[in-house]
């Protein structure tokens, strides 16, 4: 089976989907699932096919080690997420069409990571992002699908204008030969670079085009969010690995200005994914939406990812591709999580949950092994991937970034357990204590992803052999691993050994446990506040203004969203002018026009 | 063989005949645009002499690729256009008879003046077409801003009758190739802004808001699509072939047309009335086709314009029937419009993708080779212009497609239940109608060679113009 019928088969698969949905919406629902399972199959066993070549139509196709990888996380988290569909058929506006939408935007991923040429790679850039924005408005929100769509425009746009560029000076499309004369001229190289990421940058969702993150992660539809948040944020990555790997940047910006031996345009990009930690850190503590809050981690985790690959070394680099991996499933987990919620309740907002895990166990185990890998902390794969990075940061000397990294770090563990406490834990609320455990098409997927999440973090030999693969096809040194143990320049990394550690305090505390007295359950309402009774279980909950103090630090602090904003209304400003300077019900106005364009023209004419 | 000159005179003949002959007038009209439709498809190409007079004495018909295209397209459109609204004719059937002759005869014509003539014909039946909206104050206006510019169309003439000493165009294109073109600039842009008041370049196209924005199904997309795509026809014909243009003029009037492009887009976004939406977007998609043939690009000229009058048919005559049958074309009183009226939904948003240029349908395959073919004529900012509008158009698209597909307010799910109460009714014929031109769209998107190599050559007689670089889709050549 080859990659070819794939991608074919995918793009049949959306229209024999939209088809079944008409027979009956939870065979299409099914159809979505098994569809994708297939994908992921025929993507782990066409491995040894890595190199061939297709074209479909007129867009030619190759498949490199790095387009494999990008598309097995892809697949991975639309085939788990696709569990999910048949749950909210009946709640859907048009489960038809989203069936269809879901399976044609996960053909375009295929399409563009295996693309290769330019005009292949944009073609299918913006079949997802017009297919995509079409399921974003079934969600809570209508503006939210204009916004990304809008800003996703104005990423790919500017990477057209790149493409043309690149175009006219090479005279070729193919994108392994198209950027070779750029290495020649850095002025024109800086130009490409920079606006060719812009695509990138936006997707990622870096600083300042962060803004869409939020707004069409919170609002999409449940079964929507884990795939824009795991999955299609990557394809920024994968421009943004195509702008320094394949141009190749630091070869051609070799003679420009450097910062501890990193080119400044790189340099500037990087401050810009440093921003992006802090900041997606610091919002995401703020948040009151647990989807809202997921997002912002997204923001702040792209943001690493972004770093890692401009930093295109042996440690980082592999760092970042791993943690592409690792944000990917752990994302998706928590999305899903607080989709079997949502489900469940009806709601995302903290303040109005509680106490969860008493009714759904294992949707709080996968949230909370999910979290623990975002936040990075042992023994999850998010541990590695950020340990990693950080070392790689340390070794070149950017303290500023290392920064940015330890920050966004330990912020996690903020916004991270405010959910885990608030929605998981503490008090079940009256109107929840019927709720039923989750559905067993919601638990095949979670389990699943769990025990990837656990299994990368404790033996991530195999996941990073491939990231060697893809180190060694981009020209530079491949991450080292001795046995369980990763080899890194001030110091080494036995992941098993951790999770031995781990597994022992934990073993430890169980036993603590179960040897100490059981405890009590007290329902929620079963207290009382100087002798008034409080009939508004909201009013006990905790979760209100969590971090109250902190958040206080930085409540005054300047919105990059406002200012978009305002420019986005200073355009529509400009369109009223216009109307009313040009576009007037009296034909005096336009003659008016006419005679002063006469007028000028001729007479700038005569001049010459 | 087929003389051309049929595609003129058979409308016209069944037009008089349909005032005999009232009763079986839309018969008439359907019989007429039929005939013309499979004339199209039996022409030769040459050059026809008219009346016996040797060219440049006489009148002639030049049917190149440029006018076979152009033609093709007008009476295919025409035929659609009239199928769809047969009951909605309104006793037109007359008017849009001479209609279909005039604008023949401006694609076809090989003569200023004659052309001059075709220009008054078809201006009169728009004038006409133009009331049935009711408004009649802005029918007047257009005939006012109509007639100035034809009178400064015609001042041009004669300013170059007066020089050179003829009026036929493949003559006077070689007599003015020989004179510096500083000296020419008057009588060119006073020609220039005689079409431009047609072609609804800025700032001479103040009529266009309050003619466009009453249409109805049929007069709508009459006007946005076929009235549209003659009147640039003759506009790339002349600015492309007929007149030189010096550098100073050509710079002048591309940067009138990137600015019309840009003033069309903009003021189309803060809009929120479903055909003052695309009325404006009209402007700006007439000011980039402009700018596309003042730069010498004809071929992709020919193909954005095919792209936004196949695409504008559809979205027209959506919004006209939306108007029509609700009363209004509020974007917000229209929320899930096409709930109940998927089939022509889908038509309706493969348009307005086609017209942004998105991948998948033809307007894609249009904006490529609109671009390459800029980069190669070594013009670095007005892509950029392009691509701005291209965001700006694609926001308000995107924001009306979610309006009419999904309603609710923000931060409540979509459901069926806040779809508009308002009683949309969609004729099957003109369903089916849209389904055709989609079909086109997509047909045009995946499988480009089809629409392409029909396209080539109606480029390939201008190649002096017109430097061949087609974007071959091969992953580039």
């Amino acid at each position: 089976m080859t990659f070819d019928i794939v991608v074919i088969l995918m793009f049949l698969g959306a229209f024999s989907a939209y088809l079944i949905s008409k027979a009956s919406l939870k065979a299409g629902a099914y159809a979505t699932t098994v569809f994708s399972l297939g994908a992921l199959a025929v993507l782990l066993m066409g491995r040894s096919e890595i190199g061939s070549e297709f074209s479909v139509l007129f867009m030619n196709f190759e498949v490199t080690v790095i387009g494999w990888y990008f598309s097995g996380v892809m697949v991975l988290v639309y085939a788990m997420t696709s569990f999910f569909n048949s749950f909210w058929m009946d709640k859907m506006m048009y489960p038809g069409s989203y069936n269809f939408l879901y399976l044609f935007s996960l053909a375009g991923t295929l399409g563009l990571f295996f693309a290769s040429d330019l005009i292949t790679l944009f073609i299918f850039w913006e079949v997802v992002v017009w297919s995509s924005t079409f399921i974003i408005p079934m969600g809570k929100s209508r503006r939210a699908a204009v916004v990304y769509y809008t800003i996703s425009s104005i990423g790919s746009m500017a990477t057209l204008y790149g493409i043309m560029l690149v175009y006219r000076i090479s005279g070729t499309l193919v994108i392994q030969e198209a950027f070779v004369p750029l290495k020649e001229d850095p002025l024109t190289a800086t130009v490409v670079f920079v606006i060719f990421v812009m695509a990138g940058l936006t997707k990622i969702g870096i600083f300042p085009f962060h803004i869409w993150l939020p707004l069409a992660h919170g609002s999409a539809p449940h079964t929507f969010s884990p795939v824009l948040s795991g999955g299609l944020v990557k394809m920024g990555a994968f421009i943004a690995y195509m702008s320094v790997a394949i141009l190749p940047a630091y070869e051609a910006f070799e003679g420009s200005l450097k910062i501890m031996g990193i080119p400044l345009q790189l340099y500037f990009l990087m401050i810009l994914g440093a921003i992006s930690i802090v900041l997606g850190t610091l919002m995401a503590i703020k948040q009151e939406d647990a989807k809202k809050l997921i997002a912002y981690s997204s923001v702040a985790n792209g943001g690493y990812i972004l770093i890692g690959i401009l930093m295109m070394d042996q440690l980082s680099f592999a760092g970042s591709m791993m943690h592409l991996f690792n944000h990917a499933i752990a994302s998706a987990a928590a999305f899903l999580a607080i989709a079997v919620v949502a489900y469940r309740t009806g709601t995302t907002k903290i303040s109005e949950l509680g106490g969860m895990i008493h009714r759904m166990p294992l949707t709080y185990l996968t949230y909370l092994i999910a979290i623990i890998s975002l936040a990075g902390i042992p023994p999850m794969g998010g541990f590695v991937s950020k340990w990693l990075i950080i070392q790689g940061l340390a070794d070149r000397g950017l303290m500023f970034m290392a920064l940015a990294a330890f920050f966004g770090s330990i912020g996690s563990f903020l916004y991270v357990f405010r959910p885990l406490a608030a929605v998981f834990l503490g008090q079940l609320k009256p109107e929840h204590e019927h709720l039923k455990s989750e559905p067993l098409m919601m638990k095949i997927p979670m389990v699943i992803l769990m025990v990837l999440i656990l299994y990368f973090g404790v033996l991530p030999k195999w996941l990073l052999g491939i990231i060697g693969e893809i180190q060694v096809a981009a020209g530079i040194e491949p991450v080292m691993m001795s046995g369980n143990t990763i080899l890194a320049v001030n110091g080494v990394l036995n992941t098993l050994n951790v999770f031995m550690i781990f597994g022992f305090g934990f073993l430890i505390s169980l036993i603590i446990f179960l040897l100490m007295q059981k405890s009590r359950r007290v329902g929620l309402m079963d207290t009382y506040t100087s002798a008034e009774f409080i009939y508004t279980p909201e009013l006990y909950h905790y979760a209100g203004a969590f971090y109250a103090p902190f958040e206080r630090l930085y409540q005054n602090h300047p919105s990059v969203e406002k200012f978009l904003g305002a420019i986005a209304w200073k355009f529509h400003e400009l369109g009223t002018v216009v109307n009313a300077l040009f576009f007037s019900h009296k034909p005096a106005v336009t003659v008016f026009w006419t005679s002063v364009i006469l007028v000028m023209i001729t007479l700038g004419g005569a001049g010459i | 063989m087929v003389n051309p000159v049929l595609l003129i005179a058979l409308p016209l003949l069944l037009a008089f005949v349909s005032i005999v002959f009232k009763a079986y007038k839309n018969n008439l009209l359907v019989f007429g645009t039929l005939l013309n439709a499979g004339l199209v498809l039996t022409l030769n190409k040459g050059q026809y002499i008219i009346g016996g007079f040797q060219p440049p004495f006489g009148i002639n018909l030049v049917l190149d690729d440029f006018a076979l295209t152009g033609i093709l397209i007008i009476n295919g459109l025409f035929l659609v256009i009239t199928l769809m609204s047969l009951e909605k004719l309104e006793g037109f059937a007359s008017v849009l008879l001479v209609a279909l002759a005039g604008l023949n005869g401006l694609v076809l014509t090989g003569d200023l003046f004659n052309l001059f003539v075709f220009l008054e014909i078809t201006a009169i039946t728009a004038y006409i077409l133009s009331s049935a909206s009711k408004e009649y104050r802005y029918a007047f206006n257009y005939l006012v801003l109509g007639t100035l510019g034809s009178g400064l169309y015609l001042f041009g003439l004669i300013v170059l009758y007066a020089v050179f000493g003829t009026l036929n165009m493949a003559d006077l294109s070689v007599k003015m190739a020989a004179v510096d073109a500083s000296q020419l600039v008057l009588p060119s842009l006073l020609i220039f802004i005689g079409l431009a008041v047609e072609v609804k370049i800025l700032p001479f196209n103040g009529w266009v808001k309050g003619v466009y924005s009453g249409t109805n199904s049929l007069v709508g997309p009459l006007f946005a699509s076929v009235y549209a795509a003659g009147m640039l026809f003759v506009f790339g014909r002349i600015f492309a072939q007929v007149i030189p243009l010096g550098t100073y003029l050509r710079t002048s009037l591309v940067v009138l047309g990137a600015l019309t492009l840009l003033a069309g887009e903009v003021a189309a976004l803060s809009k929120t009335r479903i055909r003052e939406i695309l009325l404006y977007s009209s402007i700006g998609q007439s000011g980039l086709i402009a700018a596309l043939f003042l730069s010498g690009l004809v071929f992709v000229a020919v193909m954005q314009l095919v792209n936004n009058a196949l695409s504008k048919a559809i979205l027209f005559t959506v919004a006209g029937q939306m108007a029509d049958s609700t009363g209004t074309d509020e974007g917000e009183e229209l929320q899930g419009a096409f709930l109940e009226h998927k089939i022509a939904g889908v038509g309706f948003t493969i348009a307005a993708l086609s017209l942004i240029g998105l991948p998948l349908f033809y307007g894609f395959i249009s904006k490529m080779n609109l671009l390459f073919g800029i980069f190669y004529s070594d013009n670095y900012w007005l892509p950029v212009v392009i691509l701005l509008g291209t965001v700006i158009e694609g926001t308000y698209m995107v924001r009306l497609l979610v309006k009419l597909w999904t309603p609710g307010d923000e931060g409540i799910v979509s459901e069926k239940a806040f779809a508009t109460e308002r009683p949309l009714t969609i004729q099957s014929s003109k369903v089916m109608g849209i389904v055709v031109l989609s079909v086109v769209l997509l047909i045009g998107g995946l499988l480009p060679a089809v629409i392409q190599d029909n396209l080539t050559d109606s480029g390939s007689l201008l190649d002096e113009v017109t430097p061949a670089y087609l974007f071959d889709l091969k992953g580039g050549q």
